[in-house]
């Protein structure tokens, strides 16, 4: 797979001067965020604060510091640790607030990003892979890129991070159109799938943070997710549309799921232990919510899973689930998101293989993509815990996993409705190995 | 008189930090208002016992074992054991009434017992001096004064324990000798306070020239919590010398002016330790910056009693290196902070001012002394006054920060254990050169009883 990959590099360096080109054209949130190359940021920040940062990892303290990408220096920003149960102080995320210090400091537009360090990821994609599948169908999700990070005076390599735009008014501005709503983050304190607590607003509390209105009451703030909570455990088969989609649009949510479902992810909405990384936005002036996928770096868990795991520990999945019509939709989204994601006919280029070079799937392609762009720097990350064999292994699986996962997610529906639509048949003869190439038989492009 | 107890004033009783005070904002007592009328209750028996005092021309001994244990009473309970040792106990409380503006403290107007002291000092042998203080309300640093003085000479003596760092006339005040309720704020953030060292004193030139030479273990306690907590706080040198030139001239209006200067030296650890700037109601006026290296202050003072009245001034100046302290770990420029104040009083009364008030007419018997006073002060964190400056820990464009504060008050004087002040005070805050838009210009009263044994 390596000397492919050189292949590859080889031909993206060929392609240098588009962008050197590109960097004469003006510095935008996109050029930082849309993954088109890997990208290269400097955080200067003074030694000792960098040890107590990572010393005193669980503390979250904020740090100042100047970040520098592409010759662009914002300076008086703050750091800190960011993440839960990967939060570690060998090679932390961060959080990056650019209005820390400097009231209504922005950088490219944007108030605060996430450098995630892939500390339970040791194919370093898994995120960014899954945020652009759920952006290709049509959710709201962060833009993700890699970057090579530096650390300090000396600009030391500290490996291989995410860059991950915060979910925030100018994300809900950018994807939702409108930021007077109200966002939460889900924070996870055990496990639990919506089922209806009562009305003790401060258990609510706990597990909603405000991000945009903390300052209000409790009652404004949580009153809202409490009866989107009723309604979700009052509605039963035939009128679950009619109570629950004055709170949730039931299509955009089914289609959340099914996302989930294709990437096999544990610690999403079905997560193993209960719902986790979401946040909760509710439109202004209207009790209609939305969910917000956040921290996808557990995805690709298996790709053998059906894609309705879990579908019973979760109260508004569940009721999916069990009513016939729903089930019928969700299948329906299951199936269009294999179209979209993960069937020949998705978008992805062509992959060299055993037995010759055929189409890819939009998610091989992304994978490989992501792959042969971050793959040098990878293999030279000094933090990462993950040694070289265990991110090429990472890799080769979730490409086959990418390869495999839309064949078997059909296999499984099949077997509840054999009467699939053509486009979305599998193919036969699918095999788990071969070796990607782009449509022009070299680098892997981008996916459209 | 309040010439030597200023100057010596380590070795005498002491004061209270008022930032311990501020510090902690909620520590006010709820049964305060109890406490000050049991103060107030407590007038009468010290009245009396200088009425008794009085009337017999002596001091009022309490026990009859004169050859070898006496208890007396004069102004403060004491033991005698021959002329080996005396021990005078001592109780200070200080109750204020305070209704402040505070951009950070939203309490309505409050009670707080802030100030609730016992002690005891005397001598032992022939050339020993000590003093134990504790503070009742503070449970983390409730050790005051604590020290042992030897007197070898009048030109030198050897003080060893814990007691004020030499440096600021107003912070070695001691706190029932103030003529208003709280210190200055550069007394209150710009001198080091208390801590545990070595000091050389004495008087030359027959009292003239008097001097203190001392090192302490660390910066003193009058910096951030975590600083005096941190292991690499170093050592601090300081002097101070006072020089009265007209001293002992009687008659002469001058005599009693007194000029002097101070510093000290020493080392400030790695961290956020940048010294406080407060207003006077505790709110901060500049964040916690970082600093690290030499930490130096200098400062000059004078102070003149002419009959009735007093004047007193001062300027406080300190500076702390900031080496690799920038986000790329180079030098930043060191930070300044700067403090003045100029104040005055006048005993209505017409008592003498010489040193501690001491009421020709004390209650009962007549109304006791009145004062009027007034201060004009100012602390100074450098900056910038103009944009764009940053208030980050590490930014090297800190805005400038101050506050300038006017006080006027009125002290009146029961008698020797007790002072009814009340005192009204207006400041302007300051960031970076413009009026801060919260809380910048505002009106405080506070109102204070304290009661001294």
């Amino acid at each position: 797979m390596r000397t492919r990959i050189l292949a590859v590099l080889i031909c993206l360096w060929c392609a240098a001067p588009a962008n050197a080109q590109e960097q004469s054209q003006a510095l935008t949130a996109d050029s930082l965020l849309d993954g088109s190359q890997l990208q290269e940021i400097w955080i200067h920040v003074n030694a000792t604060d960098w040890q107590q940062l990572t010393a005193g990892y669980l503390e979250g303290t904020y740090y100042p510091a100047d970040l520098e990408w592409r010759g662009l220096r914002v300076s008086n920003v703050g750091i800190r640790v960011r993440g839960r149960f990967s939060r570690n102080g060998h090679k932390p995320s961060l959080r990056v607030d650019f209005n820390r210090y400097v009231s209504g400091q922005e950088f490219l537009g944007l108030k605060s990003l996430v450098l995630n360090g892939s500390w339970q990821d040791p194919s370093m994609i898994r995120d960014r892979v899954s945020m652009a599948a759920f952006r290709r169908m049509g959710m709201a999700a962060p833009r993700e890129s890699h970057t090579r990070l530096y650390i300090g005076a000396r600009r030391e390599y500290a490996g291989v991070y995410t860059v991950v735009e915060a979910v925030d008014k100018a994300f809900l501005q950018r994807t939702l159109g409108e930021d007077s709503g109200h966002l939460y983050e889900y924070h996870w304190h055990e496990p639990y799938g919506f089922e209806d607590r009562g009305s003790d607003l401060d258990w609510y509390a706990e597990r909603f943070e405000p991000k945009t209105d903390s300052d209000g009451s409790t009652a404004n703030l949580f009153t809202p997710i409490k009866r989107m909570v009723e309604a979700i455990n009052d509605a039963h088969d035939p009128r679950i549309e009619e109570v629950v989609e004055p709170y949730l649009d039931l299509q955009k949510v089914m289609t959340y799921l099914a996302v989930q479902n294709f990437l096999s992810q544990k610690d999403g909405l079905l997560g193993d232990f209960g719902m986790n990384n979401f946040y909760l936005y509710r439109f202004d002036a209207t009790s209609r919510s939305q969910l917000i996928p956040w921290d996808q770096d557990l995805a690709f868990e298996s790709p053998d899973v059906p894609p309705w795991q879990n579908m019973g520990a979760n109260v508004l999945a569940g009721k999916i689930w069990d009513s016939p019509t729903l089930r019928a939709a969700y299948l329906s989204a299951l199936v269009e998101v294999v179209r979209t994601l993960g069937t020949p006919t998705s978008g992805g280029g062509t992959c060299a293989r055993p037995e010759g070079e055929s189409p890819c799937s939009w998610l091989e392609q992304e994978v490989l993509y992501d792959y042969s762009q971050i793959r040098d720097a990878a293999l030279s990350d000094p933090l990462t815990p993950y040694s070289p064999e265990e991110f090429e292994r990472w890799v080769e699986f979730i490409w086959q996993f990418a390869r495999n996962r839309g064949d078997i997610v059909l296999e499984h529906i099949g077997r509840l409705a054999p009467a699939l639509p053509e486009r979305v048949r599998p193919r036969s003869g699918a095999s788990l190995s071969g070796s990607p190439r782009g449509p022009e038989g070299s680098a892997p492009q981008r996916p459209r | 008189m309040k010439f030597l107890r200023v100057f010596v004033s380590p070795w005498l009783r002491d004061s209270e930090i008022r930032s311990k005070r501020i510090d902690r904002p909620h520590a006010w007592c709820r049964h305060s208002v109890a406490l000050a009328t049991a103060c107030l209750l407590l007038v009468g028996l010290p009245a009396a016992g200088q009425s008794q005092s009085s009337g017999e021309g002596t001091k009022n001994s309490i026990s009859a074992s004169e050859d070898t244990v006496r208890w007396t009473f004069d102004n403060a309970p004491s033991v005698r054991v021959r002329k080996v040792l005396r021990a005078d106990l001592h109780v200070k409380t200080q109750t204020d009434w305070r209704d402040w503006a505070s951009t950070t403290d939203a309490e309505e107007p409050v009670f707080d017992l802030h100030r609730a002291r016992v002690g005891v000092d005397g001598t032992f042998l022939k050339f020993f001096e000590y003093e134990v203080e504790r503070e009742l309300r503070d449970s983390s640093q409730p050790w005051r004064d604590v020290y042992v003085n030897a007197r070898f000479t009048r030109w030198l003596q050897l003080q060893a324990g814990k007691f004020k760092v030499p440096f600021s006339l107003d912070e070695l005040t001691g706190s029932m000798d103030l003529d208003f309720i709280y210190r200055t704020l550069a007394a209150s953030y710009l001198a080091p306070g208390r801590d545990v060292g070595v000091m050389a004193h004495g008087g030359l030139l027959k009292g003239a020239v008097k001097y203190q030479a001392a090192i302490f273990r660390r910066g003193g306690e009058n910096v951030r919590a975590s600083e005096q907590t941190d292991p690499q706080s170093g050592r601090t040198t300081a002097g101070r010398i006072v020089v009265r030139p007209w001293d002992g001239r009687k008659g002469n209006l001058l005599r009693t002016l007194a000029v002097g200067t101070s510093f000290t030296a020493g080392r400030v650890p790695e961290g956020p330790y940048s010294l406080r700037s407060k207003s006077v109601a505790g709110d901060s006026l500049l964040k916690a910056f970082n600093v690290n290296g030499a930490r130096n202050r200098y400062g000059a003072e004078v102070h003149w009693e002419p009959g009735p009245g007093a004047i007193q001034g001062e300027i406080m100046r300190a500076r702390d290196q900031r080496r690799g302290q920038s986000i790329d770990d180079k030098d930043l420029p060191d930070a300044v902070a700067h403090g003045w104040y100029l104040s005055g009083t006048w005993l209505l009364t017409g008592e003498p001012r010489s040193g501690a008030v001491h009421p020709k007419k004390p209650l009962p018997h007549g109304f006791g002394a009145v004062e009027v006073a007034t201060r004009i002060e100012k602390l100074t964190n450098a900056g910038l006054t103009q944009p764009p400056f940053t208030a980050t820990p590490r930014a090297a464009n800190l805005p400038q920060a101050s506050d300038r504060v006017w006080t006027v008050g009125v002290n009146w004087y029961l008698n020797d254990f007790v002072k009814v002040q009340f005192d009204l005070i207006r400041e302007q805050r300051e960031l970076g050169g413009a009026v801060m838009s919260a809380g910048g210009r505002t009106w405080s009263r506070v109102f204070g009883l304290q009661f001294g044994i």
